[in-house]
C-alpha cells in the first residue's frame, strides 16, 4: 500500500482513515506530521489524499497511510468505497461546530458498514478555540460504542500523537507500547495556554467596556 | 476483465502504482457508466458474474445511489427485476456453477447488500413488497452464510432506518413508524421463532452464528412484543446459554446482552416489577466473581448494572406498598454485587455504576431518617469511591516526574474522579456525619500506612476532603461545626511525610486554600497557613509544578485575607525575597527559562499587600520603588542595546522584558484609583514613570506580537488605575498600537477604545477623532472579506478573526453612540467614510444573523436620529440624513426584516430587538412627524385603511407598550396577507 513514487517500507504499515464533516479539519490535522507533508502525494482526482505518516515506537518504526477523505462529495468519488481495507480509522468533529458532533453517528455507522471491529478514535478538534458549542461532557458517542475519545487542537499541536498512539497500541496488541521519540510537527500556530490567557484579557477588557444591558425587562410580556 | 471492471479495479487502487491522469480517466469512465439507462442491470449482471470485490462493491453502491435516488422515474419492469435478482442473491437461490456467490464475498460487500435490500424495503414495505421477511425464513435453513445474511439486513434495517442514536428526517421517522408496524403484525413472531430455532440447534455446533443471532435480537428488543422472548422458553434459554460453563464465552455474553436489553425494555412500573423479579437475576451473580477481565464479566456487569438501574427506577415510580417491599428487596440483593464490580472489575460499567449509585443516594434524600441497611451501604460507597480514586503506587514516579504516561495517568484520573465526587456530594448530603467522620478515618489510616503506599493513600484522603469542600457553602464552612474544625485544624498541622510528592503537595495546598472560609473567621490559623504557602512545602517547593501553583493559591488567599495579613506583610516579604530577585536581578544568565506568567501571582500578592492603605505612604513608596526601579531599568538597559543584539540574545532579552511587563502589571493590580490618584498622588507618579519607560517597548519592538499585547494590556490597567491623568500618554500609545493592522491586532486595539469611551465618555472626543478615520479606512476594507464569504460558510481561522473584527466593530461604534460621540463620525476627516458606515450599519441592522449584534445598530440609529436631527424642519445637520432614515432605514429594517418569516417572534432576543424597532419608530415620528409617517404608512399598508389608521393612533399615543403589541399583530396579520411573499417590495 503506497502511492506513487513512493516506496513501499519494510515496517509495519497501516491504512488509516479519516473521516467527519467538512471543516473539522482532517487535512489541517494530518499536515502537522511534517514527514508526512513532505511525501504526501495530493489525488484530487479520486478526491483522496493519502499521507504517510511514520512513528518511532520501543517496537520499532511504524507508518500510518492517513486517508484524508476531505471534499469527497464534491467529486463524486468512492465514498465509502475509501473505507475498504481500512485497519484503523479517526472520526473528526469540530467542537465549534454542534452539526458536526451530530453527524458522528452517522459516520461511525458508515465506516464500521465497511470496516468491521476496527480500533476507531473519535477526536474533538479546534478546542484552542474560545466559543465551544461542544463541551467536553457533552461527548457521550465514544462511551456507546467504546471507543477512544481525544480533545485535539490541530493548530496548537495539543495532543496530536494521542490518537496515534492509542492506535498503534491497538494494532500491536500492546498496551504499553510507546512513541520512543516525538515527530518532527509543524510549529504550533497558537498557544493554547498564551491564547487562553490573551483570552482572559480580552474578555476583561471587553467587559469593562461593554454596554450595560438594557433596562429591558418587560421584554417577554 | 471489460472496460468496466478495469475502470473500477483502476480507480479503487490502493497500491499507489498508477499514474493520476489514468485514474481520473476511470472515475469519470465509471461516473458516466452510472448515468447510463441500463446501469441497473448491469451492476446485477457484474454481481452474478464478477468475483472481484472492488466491482461487486461498486455495483452494490451504484444501485443503492439509483434506487435512492431515481426510484420514483424507475419503470415496473426495472423495478421487479432488481428486487427479484438481489433477494435471489441474498438469500442463494438459483445458482448455478458459472455464477459467484456473493455470500461468500467479505463482509463489507454483505453489508453493503444489506443497505441495498434495506432501500428498496424504504420504498416498497409493506405496500409493494409485503413478503420480504417471511420469504426470507424458509431460507435460513439452509445454513449459517444465510442466517448471516438474514442477521446483516436485520442490523442494517436497525441502522438504516429504526435506530434513534442516528439524527433522523421527519419522513425517515414515519417509514420507520410504518415499517414497525407492518412487522409486528406480520411477521415478527416468526422471526423471534426462527431466532429461537436457530439458537437451539446451533448453540453447539456452531456458536458463533448465534452470537450473530443474539446480537441482532438484542437491538429488536425494545420494540417488538416482550412476551415473545419473556415467556418459559426463550429466558430459560437465554440463562442456561450464560450459566453453562464450557460454551463460547462470546455466546454467553451474547445472552447477557439480550437479557439486558430486556430489562431495560421500557413498560409499566409494576409490570416491570414482577419481570425484574421473576428472572432471578442472582443466579448470574457468581459469575463476576471468574476472571475478572473477558468478555463475559464485563457483559454480567453491565447487565447487573442495568439490573440494579431498573430496579431503582421501579421503587421510584410503584406506588403499592407491596410493591415498594419488593423492589427494596431486590436492590437490596444486588446492591452487593454492584459494590463487588465497583470495586474489583476493569470494565467500561463504572460509568453507568457511579450513575445509579448516584441515583440510588438521591432516593434517600425523601427519608427522614436512614435505616440501618442504607448506612451500611453508604459507607460501603465511601469505601467505593476512596479506592476508586487511589493512585496505583506503580505510576509514583511517573506521575512525579510529569512524563508521558504520568500526564496520561493523571487526566484519565482526573476525568475518572469527576463523576465520583459528585457521588461523594450526594452522599455527604445524605449523611453529612458518615462522611466527614469516614474522610477523618481515611486520613488518619493513610498517615500510618506504610512507606509503599501512604503517598497515595494520603492523595486520596486530601483529595476527599477537598471534594467534601467543594460541596459546602461558605457559611457552613464558616461556621465549621466540631468536626470540620477538627479537620481544618489537623490538616494545618499535620506534616505529613510524604510532602515532597507532587501530587501530595499539590492537594494539600489545594485542600487549604479551599477551607479559607474557615479559616478567614479562625484568624489564629493564620500563621500556620502562611508557613505552609511559604516554606518548602508551597511557594519554595522543590517541584516547578507545585511552586508555580502555591504561587496562584497564595495570590487567592492574600486576596481574601488582605486586612488581616497588615502584620504579617514583612514577614512575607521577607520570604518571597529570593522570589523576586529572580526578576529584580540583572544577572539573566542564572535565571532557569520561564513561562512568561512565571511570577506574576506572586508580583500580584505583593501588590496586593503593599497597595492597602493601611500601608504608610512612606513604606509604600519604599516597598514600590525597591521593585519597580530594578525591573524598569532592565527594559531600558533592554531597550538601549536593542540594535547591538544578536538573535539569541534578542529572544532571550524579549522574554525577560515580557516577564517583566507581566510582573509589573501583576503588581498593579493591588493599587485603587483613589489610593493612586486622590490620595496618594506620589504612588500615581511612579507608576506614569513606568507606563512612560514601557511605551517605550512600542517604539523600540514594534513587530514583536507577544511584547505588544502584554503592552497592552498594562495600559489597559492604567487607564482603569490612573484614570483621566493617563490621558497625556495615550496619543503616543496609540499612534504605536496603529501602525499594525492585522485583524487580531485591530481586535484589541478596540477594545483600548472601548474601555476609554465608556471610561471617560466626550472627554476622549479628540482622541478619538484623530484615530477614527485611520480606524474606519482599514476596518471597512477587511469587513468587506467577511460580507464576501458569508455564503460558503468557512470556518476557517481569518474568517473567524474577520467575525471577532467585525462583532468589536459593531461594540465600539455602539459605544461611541450610546456616549454622546457621535459628531466624531461627523469630523471633516472622517466624513468620507459616513456612507459606509451607514450601510454597513443598515444591511446588519436588517441581515446579521446575530440578533444581539442587529438590535445594537438599531440603537446606534436611534440615537444618531436623535443626535442629528432637530424637530424643527431647519436646516439639516446631516444633509441626506433625513432621507436615508425615512426612505431606507425605516422600510428595510423596520418592516421587511420584521415581516421576513426568519424573524421569530418566539426567540427572548428577537423580541428584545423588535422592542428596539418599535422604539425605533417612535423617535422617528417624533422627529419626523408626517414626513415619516406617510412614507412608511404608504410602503407598510397597502390595504385597507383602517390598518393604517390603527397604526397611527397608536404611534401617536403615549403608550409604547401598546405600540409594541399593536404592531406586532400587525405584522402578524400582514405576514398572513402576504403569505409569506414581499408582495409591496
Amino acid at each position: 500500500m503506497a502511492l506513487p513514487n513512493q516506496q513501499t517500507v519494510d515496517y509495519p504499515s497501516f491504512k488509516l482513515v479519516i473521516v467527519g464533516d467538512g471543516g473539522t479539519g482532517k487535512t489541517t490535522f494530518v499536515k502537522r506530521h511534517l514527514t508526512g507533508e513532505f511525501e504526501k502525494k495530493y489525488e484530487p482526482t479520486i478526491g483522496v489524499e493519502v499521507h504517510p505518516l511514520d512513528f518511532f515506537t520501543n517496537c520499532g518504526k511504524i507508518r500510518f497511510y492517513c486517508w484524508d477523505t476531505a471534499g469527497q462529495e464534491k467529486f463524486g468519488g468512492l465514498r465509502d468505497g475509501y473505507y475498504i481495507h481500512g485497519q484503523c480509522a479517526i472520526i473528526m468533529f469540530d467542537v465549534t461546530a454542534r452539526l458536526t458532533y451530530k453527524n458522528v453517528p452517522t459516520w461511525h455507522r458508515d465506516l464500521c458498514r465497511v470496516c468491521e471491529n476496527i480500533p476507531i478514535v473519535l477526536c474533538g478538534n479546534k478546542v484552542d478555540v474560545k466559543n465551544r458549542q461542544v463541551k467536553a461532557k457533552q461527548v457521550t458517542f465514544h462511551r456507546k460504542k467504546n471507543l477512544q475519545y481525544y480533545e485535539i487542537s490541530a493548530k496548537s499541536n495539543y495532543n496530536f500523537e494521542k490518537p496515534f498512539l492509542y492506535l498503534a497500541r491497538k494494532l500491536a496488541g500492546d498496551p504499553n507500547l510507546h512513541f520512543v521519540e516525538s515527530p518532527a510537527l509543524a510549529p504550533p500556530e497558537v498557544h493554547i495556554d498564551l491564547a487562553a490567557q490573551q483570552q482572559h484579557e480580552a474578555e476583561l477588557a471587553a467587559a469593562a467596556s461593554q454596554p450595560l444591558p438594557d433596562d429591558d425587562d418587560d421584554a417577554f410580556e | 476483465m471489460d472496460d468496466v471492471e478495469k475502470a473500477i479495479l483502476i480507480s479503487f487502487d490502493e497500491s499507489g502504482a498508477i499514474d493520476s491522469e489514468l485514474k481520473l480517466q476511470a472515475v469519470n469512465f465509471c461516473q458516466k457508466i452510472k448515468e447510463t439507462p441500463s446501469i441497473c442491470s448491469l451492476c446485477i449482471e457484474k454481481l452474478c458474474f464478477c468475483k472481484l470485490v472492488q466491482v461487486q462493491f461498486w455495483c452494490l453502491q451504484a444501485l443503492q445511489e439509483v434506487i435512492r435516488v431515481k426510484y420514483g422515474s424507475m419503470s415496473l419492469e426495472e423495478k421487479n427485476f432488481i428486487r427479484k435478482s438481489i433477494f435471489s442473491i441474498a438469500c442463494l437461490e438459483g445458482i448455478n456453477d458459472k455464477m459467484c456467490v456473493v455470500l461468500d464475498s467479505p463482509a463489507f460487500i454483505k453489508n453493503k447488500l444489506s443497505q441495498v435490500l434495506v432501500t428498496l424495503i424504504y420504498f416498497e414495505y409493506p405496500l409493494i413488497w409485503s413478503s420480504v421477511f417471511v420469504d426470507f425464513l424458509p431460507h435460513l435453513s439452509k445454513g449459517a452464510v444465510v442466517i448471516d445474511m438474514f442477521s446483516r439486513l436485520l442490523n442494517a434495517l436497525d441502522d438504516e432506518l429504526v435506530s434513534m442514536d442516528y439524527p433522523r428526517t421527519a419522513e425517515e421517522v414515519a417509514v420507520a413508524g410504518r415499517v414497525k408496524d407492518a412487522m409486528r403484525n406480520q411477521c415478527v413472531p416468526q422471526i423471534v421463532r426462527a431466532w429461537y430455532d436457530i439458537v437451539s440447534m446451533y448453540r453447539n455446533t456452531d456458536p458463533e452464528t448465534c452470537v450473530t443471532v443474539l446480537d441482532c435480537m438484542r437491538r429488536y428488543v425494545s420494540w417488538i412484543d416482550i412476551g415473545l422472548i419473556v415467556n418459559d422458553a426463550f429466558i430459560p434459554l437465554l440463562f442456561e446459554l450464560i450459566l453453562v460453563d464450557g460454551l463460547l464465552e462470546q455466546l454467553r455474553a451474547a445472552a447477557a446482552g439480550c437479557v439486558l436489553a430486556v430489562v431495560s425494555k421500557r413498560m409499566d412500573a409494576h409490570s416491570k416489577l414482577s419481570l425484574l423479579k421473576s428472572l432471578q437475576i442472582s443466579r448470574v451473580f457468581g459469575l463476576v466473581s471468574d476472571d475478572n477481565d473477558s468478555d463475559l464479566v464485563s457483559a454480567i456487569a453491565a447487565l447487573i448494572t442495568g439490573y440494579a438501574v431498573e430496579v431503582l427506577e421501579c421503587s421510584k415510580r410503584v406506588n403499592t406498598e407491596d410493591a415498594k417491599v419488593i423492589s427494596m428487596e431486590l436492590l437490596d440483593e444486588v446492591l452487593p454485587t454492584v459494590f463487588y464490580v465497583m470495586q474489583n472489575c476493569e470494565m467500561d460499567a463504572a460509568f453507568s455504576i457511579v450513575q445509579f449509585l448516584s441515583g440510588y443516594v438521591a432516593t434517600m434524600k425523601t427519608h427522614s431518617s436512614l435505616q440501618e441497611n442504607q448506612m451500611l451501604h453508604i459507607s460501603q460507597i465511601l469505601e467505593v469511591i476512596r479506592t476508586q480514586i487511589r493512585y496505583d503506587p506503580m505510576y509514583r514516579n511517573n506521575l512525579d516526574m510529569v512524563d508521558m504516561i504520568g500526564v496520561e495517568e493523571e487526566s484519565r484520573m482526573l476525568e475518572f474522579r469527576k463523576d465520583l465526587f459528585v457521588l461523594l456530594r450526594n452522599v455527604g448530603r445524605v449523611a453529612p456525619e458518615v462522611t466527614r467522620i469516614f474522610i477523618r478515618n481515611s486520613l488518619a489510616s493513610a498517615i500510618s500506612s506504610s512507606s509503599d503506599k501512604n503517598a497515595e493513600e494520603v492523595e486520596a484522603a486530601l483529595s476527599l476532603l477537598y471534594a467534601l469542600g467543594e460541596t459546602m457553602s461558605d457559611e457552613a464552612m464558616r461556621v465549621g461545626n466540631g468536626l470540620l474544625s477538627e479537620l481544618v485544624t489537623n490538616l494545618l498541622s499535620t506534616r505529613f511525610p510524604c510532602h515532597s510528592n507532587r501530587l501530595v503537595a499539590l492537594v494539600y495546598l489545594e485542600t487549604i486554600a479551599r477551607y479559607m472560609k474557615f479559616i478567614q473567621e479562625n484568624v489564629q490559623c493564620i500563621p500556620l497557613v502562611l508557613a505552609a504557602f511559604l516554606d518548602e512545602r508551597g511557594i519554595h517547593h522543590p517541584n516547578i509544578y507545585v511552586s508555580r501553583r502555591a504561587s496562584y493559591l497564595f495570590m487567592r488567599i492574600v486576596k481574601l485575607l488582605k486586612s488581616k495579613l497588615v502584620p504579617f506583610i514583612e514577614t512575607i516579604l521577607q520570604s518571597l525575597q529570593d522570589v523576586v530577585a529572580r526578576f529584580t536581578s540583572m544577572n539573566l544568565a542564572s535565571r532557569e527559562p520561564a513561562g512568561s506568567e512565571d511570577g506574576a501571582y506572586v508580583f500580584e500578592a505583593i501588590g496586593l499587600l503593599i497597595g492597602m492603605e493601611d500601608v504608610s505612604l512612606e513604606k509604600q513608596s519604599d516597598y514600590l520603588s525597591s521593585l519597580l526601579t530594578p525591573l524598569c531599568q532592565q527594559v531600558e538597559v533592554t531597550l538601549m542595546n536593542a540594535k547591538a543584539l544578536n538573535p539569541d540574545e534578542s529572544s532571550l532579552q524579549l522574554a525577560n522584558i515580557q516577564q517583566i511587563i507581566v510582573a509589573i502589571n501583576a503588581l498593579s493590580k493591588g493599587f485603587s484609583e483613589r489610593l493612586v490618584t486622590s490620595s496618594r498622588p506620589a504612588i500615581g507618579h511612579m507608576f506614569k514613570q513606568t507606563l512612560d519607560v514601557l511605551l517605550q517597548i512600542l517604539v523600540v519592538f514594534p513587530k514583536v506580537e507577544p511584547l505588544r499585547t502584554k503592552v497592552l494590556s498594562f495600559i489597559h490597567r492604567m487607564v482603569d488605575t490612573l484614570g483621566a491623568s493617563v490621558f497625556p500618554y495615550l496619543p503616543k500609545a496609540l499612534e504605536q498600537l496603529l501602525a499594525e493592522s492585522e485583524p487580531k491586532e485591530m481586535v484589541g486595539f478596540l477594545l483600548l477604545l472601548n474601555q476609554l469611551i465608556c471610561k471617560f465618555s466626550t472627554l476622549v472626543r479628540d482622541i478619538l477623532e484623530e484615530v477614527f478615520p485611520t480606524i474606519a479606512g482599514r476596518v471597512f476594507c477587511a469587513i468587506q472579506r467577511v460580507v464576501d464569504s458569508s455564503v460558503t460558510e468557512t470556518n476557517t481561522e481569518e474568517i473567524r478573526e474577520l467575525q471577532e473584527l467585525q462583532k468589536t466593530l459593531y461594540t465600539f461604534l455602539h459605544v461611541i453612540a450610546t456616549h454622546d460621540l457621535s459628531s466624531v463620525f461627523l469630523s471633516p476627516r472622517s466624513r468620507d467614510y459616513l456612507t459606509s458606515i451607514m450601510q454597513l450599519l443598515l444591511h446588519t441592522s436588517c441581515h446579521h444573523k446575530d440578533i444581539v449584534t442587529r438590535k445594537a445598530c438599531v440603537q446606534i440609529f436611534i440615537k444618531l436620529i436623535k443626535d442629528w436631527c432637530a424637530k424643527s424642519s431647519g436646516e439639516e445637520k446631516v444633509p441626506g440624513f433625513k432621507s436615508f432614515i425615512i426612505e431606507t432605514f425605516a422600510t428595510n429594517c423596520c418592516l421587511y426584516s420584521v415581516l421576513d418569516k426568519s424573524f421569530e417572534f418566539g426567540d427572548a432576543n428577537t423580541l428584545v430587538l423588535f422592542g428596539e424597532i418599535v422604539l425605533a419608530q417612535k423617535v422617528m415620528y417624533e422627529k419626523f412627524g408626517d414626513d415619516f409617517l406617510v412614507h412608511f404608512v404608504s410602503k407598510g399598508f397597502p390595504s385597507p385603511q383602517n390598518l393604517a389608521e390603527q397604526y397611527c393612533q397608536k404611534l401617536k399615543g403615549n403608550d409604547i407598550k401598546a405600540l409594541r403589541s399593536y404592531y406586532q399583530s400587525l405584522i402578524e396579520h400582514l405576514r398572513v396577507q402576504q403569505n409569506g411573499s414581499l408582495v409591496f417590495r
